[in-house]
């Protein structure tokens, strides 16, 4: 193994010049490794790992990047990768007739048209948190904070959507009249997205 | 005149008795009447079919970039029953060139909206959907295709039966029926008795019984009670009982009573009755569609279905069709030219499948709807109810199970009851069930194995034991535990000592291998660490409803549930953690189409979302590693899926759950009497569990989703040593938290740095010295 001959080359170099010169060689070939590591996910155990049917990974707008004031909170430890969900013609046209008939007041009628659209793409968390609002504007606080909280598990790696299902979440703390956790779920939005 | 009178007299009192005699005789009879009145009206009452439930299929969402091709989705309109025309007119009609399929739709009327008849065209590559455009040429973002009609809710349960309602019963069949088996059927009083004084001349001079002169309502009365003695007094209850039901009841309602009733055959120990069930039975097709010869076919087995049973002789019932189309011809039913034509028809049966008929779906829809509506409600109130079947899963789901225990039964030669299975697939986000198989014979409204037979699940325990270890927050995929012997004390005299599956032990093993090799040892160990009322309640967070008895062997799978309770707690595995009710019912709408009841998209957080997905991603090693390799040649290369392989002790059940990025599916296989079948979980349910993901047209189990507070990190399958990716042997990739310490192996250390920082202290250490 390539690596491996120069751990031995290593040995092999400190072995004959002892002192600053071998400290020296070490800072160079960790530098090497370093370099030449791969993700370790991408080995093994089976090669694909970008499964079909999932969205393109989309990079992150340089814009869209949180500018995290200095006094907030440490920003969530890098996500492994970065995607922006977004929804396809068909999910768009259902959510924007669910929208319509939210604001008819119809949420019944509004939530089964989110969940056509669920059906589509089950993995979406920006279905999961329109499904949350439906609930949070007909009054069920508690399911909309699990559409949030479910919204929060499937958007990895995605601050945009990770910031609205916090919002969502904080909506239905503070409907319920939990003004503590309400507050920290609003900053932990704020510190992802800022307003 | 004393003799005048004394004659006068007696006269007088000749008639009073035979007064008394006739009022007696009177009273009696009416006494009888209505004896008969209790017994066959409730009966008629109770079999009525006025307005039943009617349950329909999930509606097919079309959408531009739906992965299917021209000619499945020519398969799901014929599913629906949309006919292939040249020219599309009529609401129900397709037409294909190609790549395009242009259709026009039935109006629809869905819980949500009401869908006007339309056109629509669907323009496809080799796998998606291209273009979906309306009559104006305008891009149509998303459609719903028909609901398919599954079946009807109806008073009876339990019973083997297809029941059709008026409106589903072709006129053609009706009037065959009147015309062959009773011809006054619309005028007479329920008998018919010129019919019988002919009847009973024919039989008179022949010797014996030649011709039946029973009505259409008489021999309705003879099937409810099944007894086939000939007495004359039988006769004579009968009669009664007719005429009391047609004075009772319409014509029509008799009429539909008598369609849904009759015997018509025999498959095994199944009686086959009514002429739904029947149009399944022979022609594989529901009633509204059969043709002219097979209606009359049907129609000439009423007089003896054994006997007429073109299985048997085809010959006859040949002539018997014949002798029923000669007589449509003659009374004007077809005309004539039409009625030879179909006599000259060959008969063509399928081999008695019933496909299209979900009876362990069905009950499982009524058993959900029992909790909110009265019985009552379901058959009298003409419903619509709208469920989550999907009928293309659902019949994959069959023919993956069926082919599986048939090649099973075959290699094995075993004697006794054939081996049986169920299945039950759900969408785990949504928690939608989507597919139940309650036996072998799916058509076979029979035992449902999938709602009713509680069995050990073995080792499918293992992930929820694994899953409260990591949420305990002092386990870790890398973590070691000792695969050893242990005896567990379970009381003054007992004492359990459980082995594993290769009577061996492999020593300490980390957690990612003990749960993808399933070793018992180290699990009971790990399983006692952790605790049993931790085990217990994360059994009922992910969804069970009773509290599993405290028994060290509960950790070794040592408690009887149903393939649908197994699927709930790993539909909240698949579905990352939140708890979901497995839902068959959506919604249910009035008959005057208010909607009534929807049974919304629920979700709860029930387990950490962290700890779930690092199970998880040792359930697909468990795959790629374990003991659900041999599925890996089965599913396409690239699909990644997560499961774990049962098996109860003396390998009673075989199980297998597991699950993708938009499927879970739970396979029980085993005998009904509980006999050992030899077969571990990944022989007999994995298999027909590979075989079903294969053909299920599914996506990838997602693990690039990794929670905050976890990194991925490469340690050995055998040791659990941390170890960089090209070092080592045998290494897999395992989620921890972040930070985790993990200890390395030597010359191996992740951190090439310290690695060669620790043999820098080591050599300084040399210099010093």
């Amino acid at each position: 193994m390539k690596l491996r001959f120069s751990a031995a080359s290593a040995r092999a170099f400190v072995a004959r010049f002892r002192g600053i010169a071998a400290l020296g060689g070490i800072l160079l070939l960790s530098v090497l490794l370093a370099g030449c590591a791969t993700n370790p996910y991408d080995i093994p155990p089976r090669p694909g790992k970008a499964p079909p049917g999932a969205p393109p990974e989309i990079p992150t707008e340089p814009e869209s990047r949180p500018e995290v004031p200095p006094e907030a909170e440490p920003v969530p430890p890098r996500a492994p990768r970065t995607r922006e969900h977004q929804l396809s013609a068909a999910t768009r046209s259902l959510v924007a007739q669910a929208q319509s008939q939210a604001a008819a007041g119809n949420f019944p009628v509004a939530a089964a048209s989110v969940e056509r659209a669920l059906r589509i793409e089950p993995s979406n968390p920006l279905l999961w948190i329109e499904l949350g609002k439906v609930r949070q504007a007909e009054g069920n606080f508690a399911q909309a904070e699990s559409m949030g909280r479910k919204a929060l598990s499937l958007a990895v790696g995605d601050a945009r959507a990770q910031a609205s299902a916090w919002r969502l979440i904080a909506e239905s703390l503070r409907s319920r009249g939990r003004v503590q956790q309400a507050q920290e779920a609003q900053a932990a939005a704020d510190a992802l997205v800022p307003r | 005149m004393p003799p005048k009178s004394t004659y006068s007299r007696r006269k007088r009192r000749i008639l009073k008795f035979a007064l008394a005699s006739l009022a007696l005789l009177i009273v009696a009879g009416m006494i009888f009447v209505v004896y008969l009145d209790r017994i066959v009206t409730p009966q008629f009452e109770g079999r009525r079919w006025t307005l039943p439930a009617k349950v329909y299929a999930q509606p097919l969402e079309l959408y531009v970039g739906m992965p299917m091709s021209a000619a499945q989705i020519e398969e799901e309109l014929e599913r629906i029953h949309y006919r292939n025309v040249d020219d599309l007119k009529r609401p129900g009609t397709y037409r294909r060139r190609g790549n395009r399929i242009d259709l026009a739709t039935r109006r629809v009327r869905f819980a949500d909206e009401v869908r006007p008849a339309q056109t629509l065209s669907i323009t496809t590559d080799t796998h998606a959907i291209v273009a979906l455009r309306d009559a104006n040429g305008e891009d149509v973002p998303v459609f719903r295709l028909d609901p398919l009609l599954i079946g009807s809710i109806f008073p009876i349960h339990g019973e083997d039966r297809l029941v059709v309602t008026p409106d589903e019963v072709p006129e053609l069949l009706t009037r065959a029926l009147i015309v062959t088996e009773d011809r006054k059927f619309m005028s007479h009083g329920g008998v018919d008795f010129e019919a019988v004084l002919r009847a009973a001349w024919v039989n008179l001079r022949a010797g014996r019984i030649e011709q039946g002169g029973s009505t259409l309502t008489q021999q309705l009365v003879k099937s409810y009670f099944l007894d086939d003695r000939q007495t004359l007094w039988r006769k004579f209850k009968e009669a009664i009982m007719a005429m009391i039901l047609e004075a009772r009841f319409e014509k029509d309602d008799l009429l539909n009573a008598y369609v849904n009733e009759i015997y018509l055959g025999q498959d095994g120990r199944r009686a086959i009755h009514g002429f739904g069930l029947a149009s399944r039975f022979y022609f594989g097709k529901p009633l509204t569609e059969l043709d002219l010869p097979e209606t009359a076919l049907l129609v000439a087995m009423v007089r003896g279905p054994s006997y007429y049973d073109p299985r048997r002789s085809l010959e006859r019932a040949r002539a018997r069709r014949n002798l029923v189309l000669k007589q449509m011809g003659d009374f004007n039913v077809v005309p004539r030219p039409e009625a030879e034509r179909a006599m000259r028809a060959p008969i063509r049966i399928t081999g008695g499948v019933t496909e299209g008929y979900y009876p362990a779906y069905l009950d499982f829809v009524r058993r959900t709807l029992r909790r909110d509506y009265e019985e009552a409600d379901l058959t009298e109130a003409g419903l619509q109810i709208f469920t989550s079947l999907d009928a293309r899963v659902q019949a994959l789901a069959e023919k993956s199970l069926l082919q599986e225990l048939e090649r099973l039964d075959r290699v094995r030669k075993e004697k006794g009851d054939p081996l049986e299975g169920s299945v039950v697939v759900t969408e785990p986000q949504s928690g939608d069930v989507i597919a139940i198989v309650g036996g072998r014979q799916a058509g076979f409204d029979g035992f449902n194995r999938a709602l009713d037979s509680s069995r050990s699940i073995g080792s499918l325990a293992k992930p929820i034991v694994y899953l409260a270890a990591l949420e305990s927050g002092r386990y870790t995929a890398a973590s070691v535990v000792p695969d050893e012997p242990i005896e567990v004390k379970l009381s003054r005299t007992q004492v359990w000592k459980p082995v594993n599956f290769t009577k061996d032990f492999a020593g300490p093993v980390p957690l990612v291998r003990a749960l993808a090799q399933s070793l018992n040892l180290a699990t009971v160990h790990l399983g006692l660490d952790v605790g049993l009322p931790r085990i217990t309640r994360t059994f009922q967070r992910l969804g069970l409803q009773e509290q599993p008895a405290r028994n060290p062997s509960l950790i070794l799978g040592g408690v009887d549930l149903t393939p649908m309770q197994v699927t709930q707690l790993y539909n909240s595995l698949a579905n990352g953690g939140f708890r979901t009710p497995l839902r068959a019912v959506r919604s249910v709408v009035s008959a005057d189409g208010t909607p009534l009841k929807a049974f919304p998209v629920e979700v709860t957080p029930a387990a950490d979302p962290a700890a779930v997905h690092q199970l998880n991603r040792m359930l697909v090693l468990a795959m790629e590693h374990g003991t659900g390799q041999s599925a890996r040649a089965r599913l396409p290369p690239q699909i990644i899926v997560a499961g774990k392989t049962g098996t109860s002790s003396d390998y009673r059940d075989s199980w297998f759950a597991g699950f993708s990025g938009s499927h879970l599916a739970v396979v029980w296989v085993g005998y009904d009497d509980n006999r050992p079948t030899g077969l571990t979980g990944s022989a007999g349910a994995l298999t027909v569990w590979a075989n079903l993901l294969a053909r299920l047209n599914t996506t990838s189990w997602d693990g690039a989703l990794l929670p905050d507070g976890l990194e991925d990190r490469t340690i050995e399958f055998p040791t659990g040593l941390a170890v960089r990716p090209e070092c080592g042997e045998d290494v897999v990739v395992v989620p921890v938290p972040r930070n985790a310490e993990l200890p390395s192996k030597p010359g191996c250390g992740e951190s090439v740095i310290k690695d060669l920082a620790d043999r820098a202290k080591e050599w300084w250490e040399g210099v010093t010295r």
